[in-house]
């Protein structure tokens, strides 16, 4: 696993990749240590979220506001696995990942009907049609009282202990990396990147385009589920929040702030947004959405590479000036051609 | 200047990051009084929709419950450091229970307070149980809390969907509203007061004449107010169950379509006062429902009141005095006890008889945990009869503490 | 039969308020291909606009009608000439991104000055009911209607009927063919934005008097108000508009046959929509 993340940062200099590794994994296994065990496994949680979502953004070009659905639904699947069966929550959190890539391939199917701005308005509604199911189907979800008593099932270790757990739950989150990174360093991922540059042209060179969108939106599903599951483990329970577009909104607010198409820099976005809520709602601020969009606004205005992709330019551009690194590029819609001109 | 910026954001998202605190290990009770120190955490909604009912004047309101103890027994006290502490939960339960824990674990708070919005408090119930600790519910309606999610930890103190379902559907109806036409939203709570206010209406001989649930959240009321007037028979009564900002579309629709003028009264499941805010006391005078307290109801209440006015410049709600009441008992049962430690504090307040400014004929039932006390029908005040802004409401009847609660839950096995 | 004519009426008067956010998404994409996720905050700012005229100077609705529009279009047009413009040559989806992020903003400095629970506003420009002969119905309802309805035709005729509309629509529907003409559609690009957030504001403002007025109440009315766009096809303005009419009966008939479906029946015609016309019933082909 190790050697796949080192693997992950081939396109950095041999000093710069061990360096950068060694450092995510002593933040990975160090985390707890320094902050409050729960909210160090909330940022696991929204951190592999926003990983899978940028997997689906930042690689297929493909923007998502519905990805509440699939956290949630895997967060409401993984409760129910595991209040009835008592089974270990890796299982649980497998079958509530499952969930998740089962409702993907309807949304997913009529979804890459349509792409850019289309994609994200459409995601978003089905997305709210979810939260109204949820809602309405109290007897299973709980409705607004959620479900509560999930529990933290693992045969012969004890994992009521927050810190305990995250250790118990850090491997889950490692391998849904290690998955999202082989995916876009997959033949499979450069066609999917391909689909985002120039989508006629691999068309015309024989590819299914929507089936190749469709894949990596089931697969963005399913590790945003896995995400989804220890996160409703990790608190217990599911709330109709896990479904409601304002969690959609989060996770756009964390990948686009830690640098679309970085894949890694999800992760800094995601840690740096539960860090600065939990910081906000300790310290009495409560205006956590003025602060979050602000910050939002401000990165989709002047950098828009994000953090990572904001040192990463800047780490190359001292190395080799003049080589500028261009921005992320999101996907047109076909009807887009045709930009006005800035007058 | 562009990337200057940027990489000024960087790192200052880079501190954000890194600017943890350390942790501390769980709280050892080495003497009586852990710590020789009493915290009392007020989790709240400091700002969203509950920031009126509950919120800051909620913190306050323990807050005035630790002076009153200490000035009471002065250097008697089991211990002279009570701290109040608060916390946002932002009416989201993932916040709910990562703060209860936070609060519980690191902060060392002997005692929860408030934590309004249903999904919350069961977060915040359970983590009690974890933690042993104690948690006194005055802000959710849910009665999963005395009933199948109940906890030796977990205290309800104010009031519950029973007592406002009961106390409203039975006296409009033993008043002359027989027919009812009852609308409520499309959820677990709504579900549940539906079903609590049919039983109260047909116990009372009463009839329901339709029921329909209607979308959450919903801008849009007119199809089931024009249905109304033309239900056979013509209900007498508009059972409306809605609450906050789609209880306020409701009556300003109901305003609308003139039908009280047709003779079809309205009662509502639960209103607070920022409701009335809301909509206008003008248009809501005459309104029925039942509250578990309020600031104005006799001199013991409004002498409280007065005080607390004192201290926030505000008229107390009924969750606020219910904190206040709660957080009052807390510390009188730790005084007798001599020790904060939540089994021992517990023994003393089950089945404690309470009779303050907030609860009057209480019992604190040690089956369920649930303090039964009288609660109050009361209707909507002319603007008019005002005495002073915020004075919204006047009592219609008092609900006697045994027909105000239900009995206790068959669900509710304390364990 | 009668309550089936008066829900389908009432639908409408939902659907008053879908259509006019619609027109406005409709025109502001059609000239800048922008989806203005902020439309929904405009909504409620245009409400609170009337409340607080109503509170601060004592004016009310019908100064509240005039006034606020036109003061949140002013607001537009200088968000578009110092934020958006900015994004203009870059991918839509970044100004889609930027407006969601100024719609959480505009939603916490309210919530942060107001609170979260609902504000009262007192000023009912016409109590009482009208007989339509077969029901009746209350004035204000009617009135909305009759608004909405005489905005989307005017600005129907507007854009079919002037030269500024044939240069609006044209940028709209055929945005090649139209600069390949040498038309410069830049200059207009301004007062569109202004002129949708307008029509925003304005659906705010007919709120005020029968809805809650309060932070969340365009929040979860702009995911209903996409689903409308996407039915209908965002390229096209008639369409949108349509859709808006036609979701608001069947929600307030759904409402009362099919309780179950009344909140999903939307996004559900948006899935079937999807699958027969993916550019929605009256956007243009294109190859998806």
């Amino acid at each position: 696993m190790i050697l796949a993340l080192a693997g992950a940062l081939r396109r950095y200099p041999a000093g710069v990749r061990w360096g950068l590794l060694a450092a995510g994994l002593l933040a990975a296994f160090g985390l707890p240590w320094v902050l409050y065990p729960p909210v160090a496994a909330d940022i696991l949680c929204w951190g592999l979220f926003a990983v899978a979502f940028d997997l689906l953004l930042g690689h297929a070009g493909l923007l998502s506001f519905g990805h509440a659905a699939f956290w949630g639904t895997s967060a409401y699947a993984t409760g129910l696995i595991a209040i009835h069966s008592g089974l270990p929550f890796y299982v649980a959190v497998l079958g509530g990942a499952a969930a998740a890539a089962l409702l993907a391939a309807p949304i997913g199917y009529l979804a890459v009907r349509r792409s850019g701005i289309y994609f994200a308005m459409v995601t978003l509604a089905f997305a709210q049609m979810v939260y109204f199911i949820a809602n309405q189907w109290g007897d299973v979800t709980g409705g607004e009282n959620g479900l509560q008593g999930i529990p933290r099932e693992l045969p012969g270790v004890d994992l009521s202990d927050s810190f305990v757990f995250y250790y118990a739950m850090l491997p889950v989150v490692l391998l849904g990396l290690v998955t999202a990174w082989r995916i876009v360093r997959s033949p499979f991922g450069r066609v999917v990147a391909g689909v985002r540059e120039n989508p006629d042209r691999v068309r015309a060179l024989g590819y299914p385009v929507d089936r190749y969108k469709l894949v990596v939106f089931v697969a963005s599903a399913f590790l945003s589920g896995l995400a989804g599951g220890l996160y409703a483990v990790n608190h217990g329970f599911a709330s109709l929040q896990e479904v409601y577009w304002t969690t959609s909104g989060k996770v756009v607010v964390m990948t686009v702030l830690g640098g679309i198409g970085t894949l890694w820099g999800s992760l800094i976005g995601a840690a740096a947004v539960v860090r600065l809520e939990d910081w906000l709602s300790t310290a009495g601020f409560e205006e956590t959405g003025l602060v979050t969009g602000s910050v939002f606004v401000v990165t989709v205005l002047v950098f828009r590479r994000g953090v990572w992709g904001t040192l990463a330019h800047l780490l190359r551009y001292r190395a080799a000036p003049g080589t500028a690194e261009p921005e992320p590029h999101l996907e047109h819609d076909h009807d887009d051609t045709a930009q006005r001109v800035p007058s | 200047m562009k990337r200057r910026l940027s990489t000024g954001v960087a790192l200052a998202a880079a501190g954000a990051l890194l600017a943890g605190c350390g942790g501390g290990g769980p709280s050892s009770g080495g003497g009586k009084i852990s710590d020789d120190q009493i915290v009392l955490g007020v989790l709240t909604d400091l700002s969203g929709i509950y920031a009126d009912i509950a919120g800051p004047g909620s913190v306050e309101a323990v807050q005035m419950a630790a002076d009153d103890f200490k000035k009471k027994y002065g250097d008697k006290a089991v211990t002279k450091n009570i701290e109040v502490i608060k916390a946002d939960h932002q009416n989201k339960p993932e916040v709910a229970n990562t703060q209860a824990r936070e609060m519980y674990d690191r902060k060392k708070a002997d005692a929860l307070f408030d934590v309004p919005t249903s999904s919350a408090a069961l977060a915040v119930a359970t983590i009690a149980q974890q933690s042993k600790r104690l948690y006194f519910n005055t802000a959710a309606a849910t009665t999963e809390l005395a009933g199948k999610s109940c906890n030796p930890y977990t205290y309800e103190w104010a009031y519950d969907a029973y007592m406002l379902a009961h106390g409203t559907g039975a006296k409009v109806t033993e008043q002359g509203g027989k027919s009812w036409y009852m609308i409520y939203p499309d959820y677990a709570f709504g579900q549940d007061m539906q079903a609590k206010f049919t039983t109260a209406v047909e116990g009372a001989g009463g009839k329901v004449v339709a029921k329909d649930p209607t979308p959450f959240p919903s801008d849009n009321y007119s199809t089931f107010l024009l249905k109304a007037p033309g239900l056979k028979p013509k209900p007498d009564v508009l059972g409306a169950l809605q609450a906050g900002g789609d209880l306020a579309n409701v009556v300003k629709q109901y305003e609308q379509f003139k039908l009280r003028d047709k003779g079809i009264e309205l009662a509502v499941g639960l209103l607070f006062d920022s409701d009335i805010n809301a909509v206008g006391a003008d248009k809501l005078a005459g309104t029925t429902f039942t509250t578990a307290w309020f600031w104005n109801l006799d001199d013991e209440a409004r002498a409280w009141a007065d005080r607390y006015k004192e201290r926030t410049g505000k008229r107390p709600t009924f969750d606020q005095a219910a904190d206040y009441s709660a957080a009052t008992h807390y510390l009188e049962a730790v005084q007798k006890a001599g020790t904060d430690k939540a089994e021992e504090v517990s023994k003393k307040l089950d089945g404690m008889k309470i009779d303050d400014f907030f609860a009057r004929g209480g019992t604190l039932r040690a089956e369920d945990h649930r303090l039964v006390h009288d609660a109050y029908l009361v209707k909507v005040k002319d603007p008019a009869k005002a005495e002073e802004d915020g004075d919204y409401t006047e009592l219609v009847d008092t609900i006697p503490a045994a027909e105000a609660f239900g009995q206790p839950s068959p669900d509710c096995h304390m364990s | 039969m009668t309550s089936f004519l008066q829900q389908t009426f009432n639908g409408l008067v939902s659907g008053s308020f879908y259509a006019l956010l619609a027109l406005g998404l409709a025109v502001i994409f059609g000239m800048l291909r922008v989806v203005n996720f902020a439309h929904g905050a405009v909504y409620m700012l245009g409400a609170f606009g009337a409340v607080v005229l109503a509170d601060s100077a004592g004016l009310g609705f019908w100064w509240a009608l005039l006034l606020v529009p036109l003061a949140l279009a002013v607001v537009g047009t200088v968000l578009e000439r110092l934020l958006i413009r900015r994004l203009a040559a870059l991918d839509p989806l970044y100004n889609f991104l930027l407006t969601f992020g100024i719609a959480l903003v505009c939603q916490d400095l309210l919530r942060m000055k107001y609170g979260s629970h609902s504000q009262p506003y007192d000023h009912l420009p016409f109590a009482g009911s009208v007989d339509l002969g077969l029901f009746d119905f209350p004035r204000y309802q009617v009135f909305v209607l009759a608004v909405s309805v005489v905005v989307c035709l005017t600005v129907w005729l507007l854009l079919t009927r002037t030269r500024i509309g044939t240069i609006v629509r044209a940028a709209t529907e055929r945005p090649e063919l139209t600069r390949a003409f040498g038309i410069d559609t830049g200059r207009w690009v301004t007062p569109v934005f202004g002129f949708g957030v307008g029509l925003a504001a304005l659906a705010g403002v007919l709120a005020a008097p029968m809805r809650a007025v309060n932070a969340a109440m365009g929040g979860d009315l702009i995911i209903t108000v996409f689903a409308v766009v996407v039915i209908g096809g965002l390229g096209s303005v008639f369409g949108s508009v349509l859709a808006g009419f036609v979701i608001g009966m069947l929600q307030a008939l759904g409402n009362l046959y099919i309780p179950v479906l009344s909140q999903t029946s939307v996004f559900l015609l948006m899935a079937v929509v999807l699958l027969i016309r993916p550019a929605g019933l009256f956007g243009k082909e294109e190859h998806a």
